[in-house]
Order: C-alpha cells, then sequence, then structure tokens
C-alpha cells in the first residue's frame, strides 16, 4: 500500500509498504530517517518516541496505515537553522549521552515535557521520562540535562 | 507476521460489517497491544479493520455520569478535567498503566481488550490453551508466579492485565458495544469472562461486535476512592496485584463500598465478598482484614504465586483504612504526562 | 598518599554547561565533549541497524525451540520457494570451520547434528524484505528428537550420572584456590546465596552489514567490542584468510559484555557471500535475549570465620557458576570468581573452590563484572553476617579487614599500588544520610492474619546501623515512597534500611593472556593547521573511549584538532572492549604513539619553528605502537596462586532505602559510592561510568532475571526482563579519590565495571537491615520481602543449593 504522511514538516509518500511495517520501519527503512531506534520494537524502551500529530508515540507499535496522512516529527525535525534545541544541546553537553540509542527517544520525550511543563519538578521529570529506558547512564546525566535544558529555555522566551 | 489486509472503514456502521462474518479480523484502535502481538506471531488476524479515526474521541457529562468514547486515548482519559473530578479512581489508574508514549496511542477500548502477559501466551514456541486451545497449560505447574489466584480453571490461570478496566469493573462502568446484531450494553464486571473450558474467549463479546463507548455511572462517593498497585519496579510494569476502592463511611460505618482487583484474575475482579462483609461494617482495620479475608476465601493460589493472597490482602487493608481516615485522604495530585 | 580529589556530586546550583571547546583545556583531566555527541542527539549518528545500501537484501535466523534434541532433518525447500527468498543455508553450507568460540571452538556457525540451548540458530535465510526473511525462516522444516535437558548445574557438576553436554564433561573449568591450613576460629558463619541470570540489555540490538567484495572477501560493519577476536573466529568458519574478511566498526549501542561473543557476523557474511548481494541482520529483542550471552547465574556456599573481634581466619567457599550450553569466556569467569572470591580482605587461609559448567541453559559469558560480581554478593553477604554476629557494625567489620597497599590477595598476589579502603570506607559512612521518610499514617495498619504468623518483624533487626524506624511526618511527599508515583504506599509498613558493599575488581584481562593494544598517530596539516588523526581497533560501545583518545593526543601532542578515526581492522588490535581496560591499554597505545611522533617531531623541528612550519617543511609525520600492560600470570591449577591480575580496582558503595514491608517495595533513596580510579581523565563520563554501573547493580539486586525454567527462558522482552527506570534510580553521591597506579599510563584505574560489583551487595544490605530477613538471593522482589518468598516459592523453582 502506499502511505503518505508529513514528515519533519514535509510531505513523504512511500510506496509499497507492506501492511505489517510500523511507522518506526518507514521512517527508518523506506524515508531514510534511522534517527528514531529500533531497540525493542514492543513499545518497552521509548527508543522510537516521535511526535504523531504533536503527542509522542512510540513508532515502533504504531501501524504504518495509521500514520496515513498525519503529521510525525522525528528527533531529526527537532534542530531548527542549523542549531540545535536546548534539549539536545543540554544532553551532549550533561553527559546525557554514552552509547547513545536512548538518546534520540529521550530527547522527543524531554522536548514534549518542556513544552508542556516549562520549569518540571525531579517528580515530573522522572515520570515523563519513565518509559525511556537508558542503560547506560544510570540517568543522573539525563536529570541534568533536562534540568539544564528547562533553565535556559527559560532564560530566552 | 501473518500477511493480512488493512481496511480503514468511513464509519462504525460500515466497520462493523467490514468485521461481520469474519472471526479472523479485528480491529485496531491505538494498537499498542495488537501490533506488538502481531509482530510476535500471537495474534494472527487476516483482517485488520482500523476504527482509530472514527472511534469517538468525546468524554461526556451525562446525566447519570460520564460518557467515554471507545477512541479516547489513555492519556486525554487521565488529564481530562471532567474525569479527575468526577471518578479519579478511574484517572489514577490509567496513569499507572505502561507509559506516557503508551497513554497516548492507547484508546480505553483497546485498553478493555489487551490480552494477557502470562509468558506462555506469549510465545508461540510454548503450549498455551488460551492461544491455542487444546495445546495445554504450562504455566500451572511452569512459571505462574505472575499469573491468577482467583477464579482460574485447569485450563488457564492468566490474568487481566489492565490497570483501567480494574478500576471500571469498580465503578460500575457499562460498556457500550455495536455489533452485526445491533447495538448493545455490557456490564463491568461482567465484560470480560472467567476462563472456564474456553480460555481463548477473553470477553463475552460476539465476533465481530466493536465497543464504542464505556459509559461510568455517577458515583456519590466518587471523590473518596484510591487506586493502589504493586509492581515489580516503580514505574512501567504490570500489577502485581492492584486495589481499586470507594468507600462511603459515615459515623465509622461503612454505608456503601465498591472493590476491584486486578492482577489476580482473568478478569478485573470485583469483590463482592469483601463488599457485602463490609456494608454495615464498622469502619475499621480489623473490619477491613475480615473482608479482604473473606474474598480471599474464594482464592485458590498455585504454589509461586501463594504470596499473592497475603499481598493482596495487606494492600486491600492499607487501602481500605486509608480511606476510612477522615484525614487520610491527602493523596497528591497525579503528575501528569498528557 | 597524594592527589585526592574528593568532588561531591549533588551540588545544589551545579550547572555544568559550558560550550564545547571554546577556550577551554580540552586535554587529558577535562570534561571534553564526546565528539560524537551531537550526531547522537540528532539521530544522524549511524548505528549497526541504521546501515543501509540500495541493493542489500535481509539475513534472518532460524532458531532451535528445545534446550537439548537431536537434528534428525533439515529441509530448507520450502523456505526457498517462496517469493524474494534469495538463499536458505544450514550447517551443510559453512564454508570452513564448523565451530567458533572465545576460548573453546566449541559453538557451531549453525547446528549440525543437535541443539544444546533454546533459540540456537540452525539455518539463516536472505530475502528481500525482512518480514519475508523471518518467514522463510520459520517455513523450514526442521525433524528434532527431543533429548533429556540438563538443567541442574549442581548435577551437571557433581553427578557421575548426568549426561554430558560436550564430550569431555560438563565441568568447564574447576579452579581452587588454598592458602594456609586453619580452618577454625571462634565465630563461624555460613550462607548459601544464589545470583539469578542478568542480562546485559543493551540498547541497539545485534546487527550489522555484510558487503561482498570483488576480490573474495566480505566487508563486515557490525557493533562488536573486538574487532580482531571477531574476525579471527569469522575468518575461518568463512573459509578465507583474515585479510579477506575487514571489519569495520559500525555505531555500538551498548555492550557491557553482550557483544564480545559473535552473534550474527558468520551468517551476515556466508548470505552475502552466497547471494552476492550485501546482507543486513537486525535482530528484534526477542532474539536479542536468545542471541547473546548473559552474565553466568551463580550458587554459592561461604563460611567465614573469625576472631571475636571480627578479624578474618579464613574463608571456605563454593563458586558454582552456571555457563550454559557453550563456553564463551567461562575459563575466564571462573578465574575471576576464584581469585577476587574471599574479596578485598585480608584471610590468613582460604579454601575456594569455583566451577563453572555446561548444561542445557542459556549460554553465559561476559557481563560488565565478570565474575567477581557474584562473588562479591556472597563474600559481603558474609560480611554483614559476620557483623551481626561479632556485634560489630558493617563498616568497622569491613575496616578491620581492609585490604591496603601491601596486603596479598588470595592468589598470593601482592597489591602494589594504593588500596586504601580502610579511608574510603570511613568517608563513605561519614557522608551525610538523605532525610528520614515521610509517613502519613499511623503504625502498620494490616492486622495479622489468622494463618501463620509472618517471619522475623522488623523490630528484631540485628544491625544495629541499619534500622530507623520512620521519622515523624515532616512534609509527607508520597512521591518519595516506596511504589513511587503509583503511591502505593502511604508510609504506615516503611522501614529504613542502610547497607554497605565493597568490590574488587581486576582490570585488563588476567592470568596471563596477552593483551595489548595498537595505536596508529598521524600529525599533519589540514588547512594550514597541525591537525592529529587517531586510529586504533578500538571499540567505543557508549563509554567514551573516543573522547579519551582525543584528549590524550591534545595532552601528549598540544594539538586541539583531533579526530579519531572509525575503529576497522587496518590496524591491528586493540583487544577488547571490555575488563575496563580500553583506557588504559588503547590509552596506552595512543599515548606511547603519540610520544613516539613527539620524538620524531622534535628531531625534525628546526630553531623557532612551530609546529605547523614544521609539518608543511616536512610532511605528515605517522608512527605506530603497542602497548601492553605488565605480563600476568597463570593461577596454579591446584592452589590458584600467583600473579594473575594486571591491576585491581576499589568501589564501595552505600544504599539508603525504604522498605515496605508489607507491600515488599523497596524504593532506594539514595547510593553513594567512593571509587578510587587513579586519576581522572574526563570527570563528566566517569561519573557517567560510576552512575550507570552503580544501576545495573541496582537492577541485578532489585529485578533483573532472565528467568529460566527446564532450559527455557520465559521473559525474552523489556516487558518482562524488567531493567530499572528512571524513577528506580535514586540520585547518586559519589566521591572519587585518585590514587595513581605507578604502572598504569597517568597513574590510572579501569573505572567501568568496579561500580557494577558493589551496588548489589549494598542494595541487598540495605533491604536486609530494613526488613530483618535473611534475603540469600538477587534479584530480591516484592514476594521476597512481603511474604518471605522462601515461604511462599520463588518462581525459580525452590531449587535449594
Amino acid at each position: 500500500m502506499r502511505v503518505s504522511l508529513t514528515v519533519n514538516g514535509r510531505h513523504r509518500t512511500a510506496d509499497d509498504v507492506w501492511e505489517g511495517e510500523s511507522l518506526l520501519y518507514v521512517l527508518r527503512e523506506r524515508l531514510g530517517l534511522p534517527g528514531s531506534k529500533n531497540a525493542c520494537e514492543q513499545g518497552e524502551c521509548g527508543s522510537c518516541t516521535v511526535y504523531l500529530d504533536g503527542l509522542p508515540v512510540c513508532a515502533c507499535l504504531v501501524a504504518a496505515g495509521q500514520a496515513e496522512s498525519r503529521e510525525v516529527r522525528t528527533v531529526e525535525g527537532l534542530a531548527g537553522d542549523g542549531r540545535l534545541d536546548p534539549v539536545q544541546e543540554a544532553f551532549t553537553e550533561c553527559g546525557a549521552v554514552q552509547c547513545g540509542f536512548c538518546t534520540p527517544g529521550l530527547v522527543v520525550q524531554a522536548h514534549d515535557l518542556l513544552n508542556r511543563t516549562p520549569r518540571p519538578t525531579d517528580a515530573q521529570i522522572r515520570e515523563a521520562l519513565a518509559g525511556n529506558l537508558c542503560r547506560c547512564t544510570g540517568y543522573e546525566k539525563i536529570l541534568d540535562a533536562v534540568r539544564l535544558a528547562a533553565t535556559r529555555k527559560a532564560a530566552t522566551p | 507476521m501473518r500477511p493480512f489486509t488493512y481496511e480503514r472503514p468511513a464509519d462504525v456502521r460500515s466497520a462493523v460489517a467490514a468485521a461481520a462474518g469474519r472471526p479472523d479480523a479485528a480491529y485496531l484502535g491505538g494498537g499498542t497491544n495488537l501490533v506488538d502481538l502481531m509482530r510476535l506471531g500471537v495474534a494472527t488476524p487476516r483482517t485488520l479493520v482500523d476504527v482509530t479515526r472514527i472511534s469517538s474521541r468525546a468524554i461526556e457529562e451525562t446525566g447519570g455520569g460520564l460518557l467515554i468514547g471507545a477512541g479516547v486515548r489513555n492519556g486525554d482519559l487521565a488529564a481530562d478535567p471532567l474525569v479527575r473530578r468526577a471518578q479519579p479512581l478511574l484517572a489514577r489508574a490509567v496513569l499507572e498503566g505502561a507509559s506516557g508514549q503508551i497513554r497516548n496511542m492507547a484508546t480505553v477500548a483497546g485498553n478493555l481488550l489487551q490480552r494477557t502477559r502470562c509468558p506462555y501466551f506469549q510465545d508461540v514456541t510454548k503450549p498455551c490453551n488460551k492461544r491455542l486451545p487444546g495445546s495445554g497449560c504450562p504455566a500451572r505447574t511452569g512459571d505462574h508466579r505472575n499469573l491468577a489466584i482467583l477464579g482460574h480453571s485447569e485450563h488457564c490461570v492468566a490474568t487481566h492485565p489492565s490497570d483501567m478496566a480494574v478500576a471500571l469493573a469498580a465503578l460500575d462502568a457499562l460498556v457500550h458495544v455495536e455489533g452485526p446484531g445491533g447495538a448493545r450494553t455490557v456490564p463491568m464486571p461482567g465484560l470480560h469472562r472467567l476462563p472456564g473450558d474456553e480460555p481463548d474467549r477473553d470477553t463475552v463479546l460476539a465476533p465481530g461486535e466493536l465497543i464504542t463507548a464505556v459509559e461510568v455511572p455517577h458515583l456519590p462517593f466518587a471523590a473518596r476512592s484510591r487506586y493502589r498497585k504493586v509492581r515489580d519496579r516503580a514505574s512501567f510494569a504490570f500489577a502485581v496485584v492492584s486495589v481499586a476502592a470507594a468507600l462511603d463511611v459515615a459515623g465509622g460505618v461503612v454505608r456503601d463500598c465498591r472493590i476491584a482487583l486486578g492482577g489476580v484474575a482473568h478478569a478485573p475482579w470485583r469483590a463482592e465478598a469483601a463488599e457485602a462483609a463490609l456494608r454495615g461494617a464498622a469502619a475499621t482495620p480489623e473490619e477491613f482484614a475480615r473482608a479482604a479475608d473473606a474474598e480471599l476465601a474464594r482464592s485458590s493460589p498455585l504454589p509461586r504465586n501463594a504470596f499473592k493472597a497475603p499481598l493482596l490482602r495487606n494492600v486491600l487493608v492499607r487501602t481500605l483504612t486509608d480511606l476510612a481516615e477522615p484525614a487520610g485522604f491527602a493523596e497528591s495530585e497525579p503528575v501528569e504526562t498528557p | 598518599m597524594s592527589g585526592t580529589e574528593t568532588r561531591p556530586d549533588r551540588g545544589q546550583s551545579r550547572e555544568r554547561g559550558h560550550g564545547p571547546g571554546v577556550g577551554r583545556d580540552l586535554g587529558v583531566g577535562h570534561s571534553a565533549p564526546r565528539p560524537d555527541g551531537t550526531l547522537k542527539v540528532t539521530g544522524e549518528f549511524a548505528y549497526s541497524s541504521d546501515l543501509y545500501l540500495a541493493d542489500m537484501v535481509w539475513g534472518a535466523t532460524l532458531r532451535g525451540p528445545h534446550p537439548s534434541a537431536r537434528i534428525r532433518s533439515v529441509d530448507v525447500g520450502p523456505a526457498l520457494a517462496m517469493p524474494g527468498v534469495l538463499a536458505a543455508l544450514t550447517c551443510e553450507d559453512v564454508p570452513g570451520e564448523l565451530f567458533y568460540g572465545l576460548d573453546r571452538r566449541d559453538q557451531p556457525v549453525l547446528a549440525a547434528d543437535r541443539v544444546r540451548y533454546q533459540g540456537e540458530p540452525v539455518a539463516i535465510v536472505a530475502a528481500d524484505h525482512p518480514e519475508r526473511a523471518r518467514r522463510a525462516a520459520a517455513a523450514i522444516v526442521v525433524d528434532y528428537e527431543v533429548t533429556e535437558a540438563v538443567t541442574d548445574p549442581r548435577r551437571a557438576a557433581f553427578d557421575p550420572s548426568c549426561p554430558a553436554v560436550h564430550d569431555g564433561g560438563n565441568v568447564v573449568r574447576h579452579q581452587p584456590v588454598r592458602v594456609g591450613g586453619d580452618f577454625t576460629a571462634p565465630v563461624v558463619v555460613t550462607g548459601e546465596y544464589e545470583v539469578g541470570m542478568q542480562d546485559q540489555a543493551f540498547l541497539g540490538p545485534e546487527s550489522g552489514l555484510a558487503v561482498p567484495a570483488e576480490d573474495g572477501g566480505v566487508d563486515l560493519f557490525v557493533a562488536t567490542q573486538w574487532l580482531h577476536v571477531d574476525r579471527d573466529q569469522i575468518a575461518p568458519c568463512l573459509g578465507l584468510p583474515p585479510e579477506l574478511v575487514r571489519l569495520t566498526l559500525a555505531g555500538v549501542g551498548g555492550a557491557f559484555g553482550a557483544r564480545e561473543d559473535l552473534s550474527m557476523q558468520v551468517h551476515a557474511c556466508m548470505l552475502a557471500l552466497r547471494t552476492g548481494r550485501p546482507v543486513k541482520m537486525v535482530y528484534g529483542r526477542q532474539e536479542s535475549f536468545f542471541g547473546h550471552v548473559h552474565r553466568h547465574p551463580a550458587r554459592m556456599r561461604y563460611e567465614h570465620g573469625a576472631d571475636l573481634d571480627g578479624r578474618l581466619r579464613y574463608v571456605r567457599a563454593e563458586i558454582l557458576l552456571d555457563g550454559g550450553a557453550y563456553c564463551s569466556s567461562t575459563p575466564a569467569v571462573v578465574g575471576n570468581a576464584a581469585s577476587l572470591g574471599v574479596g578485598p580482605y585480608e584471610v590468613p587461609n582460604v579454601w575456594i573452590d569455583a566451577y563453572g559448567v555446561y548444561t542445557n541453559n542459556p549460554p553465559c559469558g561476559a557481563m560488565r563484572g565478570f565474575g567477581a560480581v557474584q562473588a562479591c554478593f556472597a563474600y559481603e553477604s558474609q560480611m554483614d553476617r559476620l557483623a551481626e554476629a561479632c556485634g560489630l557494625s558493617p563498616v568497622e567489620v569491613r575496616v578491620r579487614n581492609a585490604v591496603s597497599q601491601g596486603s596479598r590477595l588470595a592468589t598470593g598476589q601482592v597489591i602494589d599500588s594504593p588500596a586504601p579502603l580502610a579511608g574510603m570506607l570511613r568517608e563513605l559512612a561519614a557522608m551525610p544520610l538523605p532525610p528520614e521518610p515521610s509517613r502519613t499514617a499511623g503504625p502498620v495498619a494490616v492486622p495479622p492474619p489468622a494463618g501463620p504468623a509472618r517471619a522475623a518483624a522488623a523490630t528484631s533487626v540485628p544491625d544495629p546501623a541499619g534500622v530507623r524506624a520512620p521519622g515523624a511526618a515532616a512534609t509527607p511527599d508520597l512521591l518519595d515512597l516506596p511504589g513511587g508515583v503509583a503511591q502505593t504506599t502511604h508510609g504506615e509498613g516503611v522501614r529504613r534500611g542502610v547497607g554497605y558493599g565493597v568490590g574488587i575488581k581486576n582490570i585488563c584481562f588476567s592470568e596471563g593472556f596477552d593483551d595489548h593494544s595498537t595505536a596508529r598517530v598521524r600529525v599533519e596539516l589540514l588547512g594550514g593547521e597541525p591537525h592529529v588523526l587517531v586510529r586504533t581497533a578500538a571499540a567505543e560501545v557508549g563509554q567514551g573511549l573516543v573522547t579519551v583518545q582525543e584528549q590524550i593526543a591534545r595532552t601528549e601532542l598540544g594539538v586541539e584538532r583531533v579526530t579519531v578515526a572509525q575503529a576497522d581492522t587496518t590496524v591491528g588490535s586493540a583487544g577488547s572492549t571490555s575488563a575496563s581496560r580500553q583506557s588504559y591499554v588503547t590509552g596506552g597505545a595512543v599515548r606511547a604513539a603519540c610520544r613516539a611522533v613527539r620524538e620524531r617531531l622534535a628531531v625534525l623541528r628546526a630553531n623557532g619553528e612551530t609546529l605547523a612550519e614544521t609539518l608543511e617543511r616536512a610532511g605528515a609525520v605517522e608512527e605506530t605502537r603497542v602497548y601492553r600492560h605488565r605480563p600476568t600470570f597463570p593461577m596454579d591449577p591446584v592452589t590458584g596462586q600467583g600473579d594473575s591480575h594486571a591491576q585491581l580496582a576499589l568501589c564501595v558503595h552505600r544504599a539508603v532505602v525504604d522498605v515496605d514491608v508489607e507491600l515488599g517495595l523497596v524504593k532506594v533513596v539514595e547510593l553513594a559510592a567512593v571509587q578510587d580510579v587513579g586519576r581522572v581523565l574526563n570527570p563528566l563520563a566517569l561519573e557517567g561510568q560510576i552512575h550507570g554501573g552503580s544501576a545495573q547493580g541496582l537492577g541485578l539486586a532489585l529485578m533483573e532475571e532472565v528467568q529460566v525454567v527446564d532450559g527455557r527462558v520465559l521473559n525474552p522482552s523489556f516487558t518482562d526482563y524488567l531493567i530499572p527506570t528512571i524513577l528506580d534510580m535514586p540520585p547518586m553521591r559519589v566521591s572519587v579519590l585518585a590514587n595513581p597506579d605507578p604502572h598504569a599510563p597517568y597513574g590510572l584505574r579501569g573505572a567501568g565495571e568496579p561500580p557494577t560489583l558493589s551496588s548489589t551487595p549494598a542494595v541487598a544490605a540495605a533491604v536486609r537491615a530494613a526488613t530483618g530477613l535473611r534475603l540469600p538471593r538477587v534479584p530480591i522482589r516484592p514476594h521476597d520481602i512481603a511474604m518471605d518468598g522462601s515461604r511462599y516459592g520463588n518462581w525459580a523453582g525452590d531449587r535449594s543449593l
């Protein structure tokens, strides 16, 4: 089947999509956007988190057909004008990135958190990121990064 | 994954028509459970009828309570001011399930129709009466640590995994269904079956029936309610046991109550024996323990999940004690992740 | 002692946000940013599962469902008949050697006449779509004759009537350690302990892309820990000389030991050579659980004898490690468990027997901590029992027995670099404790059941340092209590416990292994400015080795612009990214090559010339150096004696937990750690290693276990194999000591593994302190606490030790 959708502001079409493919597969293997990661493909790790119509979801559990005509924003679409998003910047600076496989999903999920809750408490950060597994960092630096990004975002309206 | 055809009908009526008479058709809601099961080869529909766009996403106040569209996303349900005010138990239970990302995709109807997490059901290389009727139930003698202690049968000891459904079972919800034979409502509890000798049937829905809405009747003492869940890590894990309870206490006596249990049976388990024991009883920990014991008298734990009985007792007594204390209801606001 | 650097890690107004690069020292000792950081936050970093070529096809694996079975026949015909399928191969299609393995070549590329564990590869296929490949694999018909599976490691080790998983018997290695002969003492504590099978649970699944080359060879882009040892196993199986098998490291999504063994490497190459097309293989998560080795589950019996003042007189131990169906690195794991089996304590008399055995359980091999983790849980549990028996605090009993520089290990090896364990423990104990838990309700509300009485109540807890009754309500915040946001606990049954753990880990490969690394460093002018290119075969798996290599080059050569080339096999072996060894060994090689370049430049440089001018005039300068750490020696097969380790590292943990004793819920409130790293190369990256290692130890203590019943894995998913979420991991308080090891480059001490050892026993001890339960097994789960799991049955069976 054909799947047409908007990805990172651009209209994209994928042909010959098999019905059993996920949005994640379509992004990674058909649209050249492998930034969203395939760590568990069961919705348990959050590595494939993308915005679907403005809400972060696990792309691995979205059937390709469900994405038809919808708007998707991936980690590749967060930076603008050659500048990293403050969340991305903070992740690199705070040591929140090690192997980095969880990073794209965490960056999208944290990005969403700060859009909704610009100055989150630690408890809110933890709750918001509880669906994103990281095996390298022990999460401390990730908390640091989200706090820093929040501070920076607040300082630059 | 077995090949299938994908259909996106324009409205509920054509969705039901598309699925009618095709027992191998499945409705696709949020997909968070079904897509996973299809990938594992556990679910093998020949036709997928995508109802994502045609299921109602409205939450309305009716005369007698709330009417929640089948397509309402779990995240929206938990965040809805109406729900949080009128049925905090429901909001709470929904927030205890899964993760923010999953709740953003999962729907009310899909949540009700989740399949079990029994390890034998999830693995197509192992026998399972629920997945392949007649193949046997290795869980009875194998790993049943997370499985049922109430209402199981020799054919199946699976549990229902939903948190939301436990709350709805406590709240006497009505499930609105549209099917080839017309519309009907199914009460909660009552939607989900006990396994008996047909463990492959999770619910009483007939083939082709589609959930269109869930109605939650007004509960005068809804404010005094709580959902408590014990799990193996702090977040994003299925219940080992859970309790949904609402309590109406006046003058130290229980006037009325609603109790449902999760993680202990093939269906969200309405604790009728405990409720009966409580109505008119003193609102004391001793009476709560007696009520818990009355319910647990119906249990038949297996060797490796026997711990669930005393654990459930503890959770239940704790929850009710909390609800009974005049000042004991200082539940902090749920952390929102809509 | 010099160089103590204490850095409290929980500053209130901490702000580490420096812009990368500008005006900062980015050399050794500084938090230089990761060169791959930006690519990783934008999604552009190319992991092994991201690789793509226009004409590539997909590989898939058929795995046997039985823990033990004979294969009567395999029919790939149905697969080949399916549309889009290009190849379906079995063991008969293996071009060269039929077996591979890290230590013994005992693992078939594809099973021939029998399968020895659930999930063993039997056939592989290539097709034009991954789903077609999976379906084709499923269509292959294999006729199995199921045979008796050996699943009890004790029986495998000691019962002569037990079937042999491999010819030659089931004991892969038995390593004794014998010191002294006086096994009497006034105080004796004994215990039996069990460690469940932990999974590395890296996030990036096994994957890679094999590309057939015109010269008849193959280029493999793969996520691995050791390119050369992969190549040296792959090439013989393909029947190719090593130079025709070229490996390039693709982006690695974590490793933790799980990529030390081969997974899809030979399979992808076979399919590529057969089809003439690039072949991509990517495991799903479920397959990943069957596609790599796990941490050896262990059953251990310990007996500690001590004087009345708590000083150890002897330790006797039996450590039984289940290696599963193939050898992998079991011998080395046994060596670690034996040589480090009493921990960092001075013990005059030692009698240890460590065994690694074959069974038909999932194969086990390397995981962060490597044999030392299992023993550490047991000996630290014993130290707590000893403290209890002697009326000492957990800290005091450890201090009294602590090793220091000059002490002898059980192997007779003298610790010849700083080992300030007693001071580390004192510093740890002096750290402030987190505030007492809040509570919202009165005393424990649940009346006792009518049935049998509950196990030990928390009122009779022996450890005086361990238990504090919850304080009066300050500002109750339910989110801080066990059960987290679920608000499962409102403080009624909450008990606080504090526990300590101490671990000692060998750094680098031990027991006489020729452990070396190779670095090629080139300085040249690029765009008119000096630029350094560092090339090694060392695998960056997330830990930050690329950053450290850059830092070393900057410091040694005084050049800020440094590039670390993608690791490949065009340079000599770097050894494995394991045993916490890469900063030491590859760091040492990079330093040596830089210094060689520097010496050449010093000769070339004319008076008053800048570096750029020298390079302009004389051209690029390139040097390659091999670095070896000092030699190690085998353990004596009878006595276990020998200087088997190159370096030893210490880490200590304190865990503070709140336990809801009625609901079995544990919240780790804080983890504190003191670690001596010799020299801090990169503070930010180091903290990340300590946090991450501690988190994996916490996971083992409280939730992580591959559940295996009758040889079958029951939870091969992240839904059912739980690892800590951000809600499970507490804030950490970290103090880093830097007492240099004179034998190591920059005085550094490998840092990645030690925190993984000591956090597990610290958390377990804290839970014991809170509950008064013995809890001899990790992971500790709710039913072990709330209901005394030993009576209600552990899922893992009611196997006695």
